[in-house]
């Protein structure tokens, strides 16, 4: 399905593809770059449909003057940097779309498809220009930038500045040499006689804004937080958040270690817990599996800490770039046994900055831990939004005692005057006072424990229930604290949709676009989806007409804590499992369909 | 400066009668309080398995890991609280089976705590099966024709990884155990104290007697605890066969190889100097991040 930009706006959707190794990602991110500078909205997806033919890369990047809220499928600038890019993409490109590709390697009108009235071609002689700069291969994709922002009538010099700035620390000839290999691409593609709908000029009235993928997003959210120790074991899509944090480690104070294995994350993350260090890992999938045992660890020897559950789809190595919301269930029971846990959902990348931050928070205040559901369509995906509001972030470490001697906290001490670890109380807290603190002898045990933390009296049967029943109040201490629901759309509508994590994106989209088209959608996002918010959904789902569930997993799993937690069901669901995000246009149509 | 028994809590224990973790308990107390170590100038954590029981006899600041895994939140530990010391107990099965991808990269890194391996040669709190150092040919509940692996040799391991400090000990000897714990607890890097630890219940072949007339003291032939590749064929040597005779198998115990003024992994990172709470006292700044992405 196409969408037509709305009258007035401009929005211009570039695709770059090619073999892998071509730097592609590099290349397409240094034009968002450009834009996002220039005071424009970008989104960009990543994708590497390995799958495919021989290993393709590509990299699309959506450029709007007005807010976006996701990707889209459309293209108008496709850069085919080899032949078969342009018969994969080509059903995306819209009327009078351009091709940009270098006519010594193939001839796209030759392409099967490809149709001189409804199709722009930009022949740009890539190879060449790089010969006459005496640059080296890798430079084609800076050429074909430069064709890309000629082709459009786009200028220039932010894209040379953006040059000189990347090759800052290199010697200035290597940043003349691209930008006079950009320079020649530029100046081949102007000379063009397809007239482009759209003319995009630098705008100069606009807030500054950042660009930034998820797990920057995440990242940046807990050194906010003062995390002080991150350990991961590589895996995608996680792994661009260990090298964000090992980049930033050293001199932000955070002790970052690459592991052995994922069994070795999460046991330090529950060591720096009990260090009193605020202590966070990340995996997808197949890693946390390997994480389980010691998650509930956690859980029963009430550690404080944080953990990013990145999803790509399952089961085992599964589909490893793409992207799936099939880890909710998951999230919720992983480990043996019953005990409290918090699992927040970001939809978006203000989200992931902001959910990060208060997970700590929450650790802290709850001892216990806290997942931090996301996916590959986030961690992966760079855009630009507001700079995060570093103003709204506190740190709550709840009732710890980080020093001196423990007998001046008489709350957390035996009659006889020894401290208790796991001492019974009300609201499930205990004082957790470190090591290092003077006369804090305790154990933080993997066994059920009694209130010191002893694991042999854990057994006696009402030592085990008292200290069960003490864990589990906490969850319910959890309700009051954590993140509510997010509404979005009018009071009522034609369609009210439930969701969860990062089909917020593409939902919004659709929103916008369907309130165009006379269609109204309301959306609740389910942003602590556990505890589960059942009231708050209720209410929503009562006061709709037409109820529906997206969701990106083949099973239901939101629908199905609909039905256990709210005794009810929607009307109408959506699912998608191929690996690919929902994308507004499917969403869009979808909805007319079910109202239809 | 805590006494011996400063360091027994109420809790009774919970080991057979005449079990090798009863020396281990004595010469870890005796070094502590020898040392003079305060009881929140230091952790302690335990695997699981018998040896893990010993977390409720001692009186200290303590956290009773999974099995097998009490050396990655040790290392958390060490790597963000410059201002304690670390030791780790863990089992035979525990450490060297479960554990060992932990034990060899922890090795490796240099990481400054102390490793006291209760090594049993059998798995005890699950009953008699065998553990990675179960010698060749035993016969067990889950080996009923014998074992056909041959046994881990965690000196040799921890050689060839690069340990720093590497010795050997006998709970049959407390005093001698003591001071080998104290030599490891002071030494700066990854200590590692494998213990022959009778477990009198289960292991009827390594044997407390067994053992008393085969252990012999390195430091008693004036040994070069210098020379890595001497240790090393002598850890080769220490293996011995269900039917050897005394005379035909001595086993060496003290400090097989000692290296100081290595660099520990903690020494390699600036971050690592700070005790990791401080950095969350307020919200970090973050704004030049955030300033380098716009
Ligand atoms: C993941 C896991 N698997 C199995 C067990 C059961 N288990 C407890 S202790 C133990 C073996 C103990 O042997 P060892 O480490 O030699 O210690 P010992 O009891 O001899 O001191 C096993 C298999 C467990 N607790 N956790
Ligand atoms: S089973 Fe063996 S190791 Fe365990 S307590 Fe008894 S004697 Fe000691």
């Amino acid at each position: 399905m196409r969408r037509e930009v709305p009258e007035g706006a401009t929005e211009v959707r570039i695709r770059i593809g090619g073999p892998a190794g071509f730097g592609i990602k590099a290349a397409g991110q240094s034009l968002a770059r450009v834009f996002a500078r220039s005071g424009f909205e970008t989104f960009d997806l990543t994708e590497y449909p390995s799958l495919i033919k021989g290993g393709h890369n590509t990299y699309h990047l959506r450029v709007s003057d007005t807010p976006i809220y996701s990707h889209v499928l459309d293209t108008d600038v496709l850069v085919a940097l080899d032949e078969p890019t342009v018969g994969l993409h080509l059903d995306e490109l819209t009327e009078g779309g351009a091709i940009v590709f270098d006519p010594k390697a193939f001839d796209a009108a030759q392409v099967d498809g490809v149709d001189a009235d409804h199709h722009c071609l930009v022949p740009v002689p890539l190879d060449d220009i790089v010969y006459e700069v005496g640059g080296v291969k890798i430079m084609r994709n800076v050429a074909a930038l430069g064709a890309v922002l000629g082709y459009i009538g786009f200028p220039l010099e932010p894209l040379a500045d953006s040059i000189r700035q990347q090759f800052a620390h290199k010697a200035p000839e290597i940043a003349e040499q691209n930008i006079a290999a950009a320079t020649k691409g530029y100046e081949f593609s102007r000379e063009h006689d397809c007239a482009f709908p759209h003319n995009l000029q630098p705008l100069s009235d606009r807030p500054a804004r950042m660009l930034v993928d998820g797990n920057e997003a995440f990242g940046i959210g807990a050194l906010a937080a003062g995390v002080g120790l991150y350990c991961a074991y590589p895996m995608t899509p996680a792994s661009s958040l260990l090298h964000f944090m090992a980049k930033h480690g050293e001199r932000e104070g955070v002790v970052v270690k690459h592991t052995e294995d994922e069994l070795a994350a999460m046991n330090m993350v529950v060591g720096g817990a009990f260090a009193g260090t605020r202590s966070m890992c990340a995996t997808s999938g197949g890693g946390f599996s390997l994480m389980v045992e010691a998650f509930g660890f956690a859980g029963v020897s009430e550690s404080a800490c944080v953990v990013g559950l990145f999803t790509r789809p399952g089961p085992a190595t599964g589909l490893p770039t793409w992207t799936e919301q099939s880890d909710l269930r998951f999230a919720l029971h992983a480990a043996q046994g019953e005990f409290p846990r918090v699992v927040l959902a970001p939809g978006d990348h203000d989200d992931a900055f902001h959910l990060t931050w208060q997970a700590f928070n929450l650790a802290d205040q709850l001892q216990t831990p806290v997942i931090l559901l996301g996916d590959s369509y986030l961690s992966d995906n760079r855009r630009t939004t507001a700079p995060f509001d570093t103003s709204a972030v506190t740190v709550e470490r709840g009732k710890l005692v980080a020093e001196g001697d423990i007998a001046d906290h008489p709350e957390a001490l035996a009659e006889d005057g020894r401290y208790l670890r796991y001492k019974i109380t009300d609201d499930g807290l205990s004082v957790r006072a470190l090591p290092g603190v003077k006369g804090a002898q305790q154990i933080v045990n993997s066994y059920e424990h009694d209130e010191v933390g002893w694991g042999a009296p854990g057994e006696d049967a009402p030592t085990r229930v008292a200290q069960n029943d003490k864990r589990m109040r906490k969850l319910e201490l959890a309700r009051t604290l954590v993140p509510p629901p997010a509404r979005f759309g009018p009071e009522s509508a034609d369609l009210s949709i439930l969701l969860f994590g990062t089909t917020k994106m593409p939902v919004l989209q659709a929103l916008d676009w369907l309130a165009e088209d006379g269609v109204t959608i309301n959306v609740m996002q389910v942003v602590t989806v556990w505890p589960f918010p059942a009231e708050e959904v209720s209410t929503f789902l009562d006061a709709a007409g037409t109820t529906a569930i997206i969701e990106g997993n083949h099973t239901g799993q939101l629908q199905g804590l609909v039905r256990e937690q709210c005794l009810r069901d929607v009307d109408h669901t959506l699912h998608r499992y191929d690996g690919r995000p929902f994308s507004p246009e499917q969403v869009t149509e979808w909805v007319k369909e079910v109202l239809a | 400066m805590p006494a011996v028994k400063e360091f027994v809590t109420t809790q009774k224990p919970t080991w057979c009668p005449g079990c090798g973790n009863f020396g281990m308990w004595e010469a870890l107390k005796r070094a502590l309080s020898q040392l003079g170590w305060e009881k929140h100038e230091f952790v302690a954590f335990w695997g699981i398995g018998c040896h893990g029981n010993g977390a409720d006899f001692l009186d200290v600041q303590g956290f009773h890991a999974l099995h097998g895994r009490a050396l990655p939140p040790a290392t958390a530990v060490a790597l963000t609280r410059p201002d304690l010391k670390v030791i780790v107990q863990m089992g035979d099965g525990d450490g060297y089976g479960l554990g060992m991808g932990h034990f060899v990269h922890t090795l490796r890194r240099n990481v400054n705590l102390t490793c006291l391996a209760h090594n049993n040669q059998i798995y005890g709190l699950t009953t008699g099966q065998a553990s990675p150092t179960t010698e060749h040919l035993a016969k067990t509940v889950s080996t009923p024709s014998g074992v056909l692996e041959q046994p881990v040799n965690p000196i040799g391991l921890a050689l060839a990884e690069g340990a720093t400090f590497v010795a050997r000990g006998f709970a049959g000897d407390i005093p001698h155990l003591t001071e080998l714990y104290k030599r490891a607890l002071t030494h700066e890097g990854f200590a590692l104290v494998d213990v022959f630890q009778p477990c009198v219940t289960w292991n009827k072949v390594n044997t407390f007697q067994w053992f008393r007339e085969r252990v012999y003291k390195l430091e008693d032939e004036s040994w070069d605890t210098s020379d890595r590749s001497a240790a090393f064929d002598l850890s080769l040597s220490t293996f011995h066969d269900l039917t050897c005779t005394p005379e035909e198998c001595r086993v060496p115990i003290g400090i097989y190889y000692e290296k100081t003024g290595e660099p520990t992994y903690e020494q390699g990172l600036e971050a690592t100097k700070v005790p990791g709470w401080h950095r969350a006292m307020n919200p970090r700044d973050v704004e030049h991040i955030i300033r380098s992405l716009t």
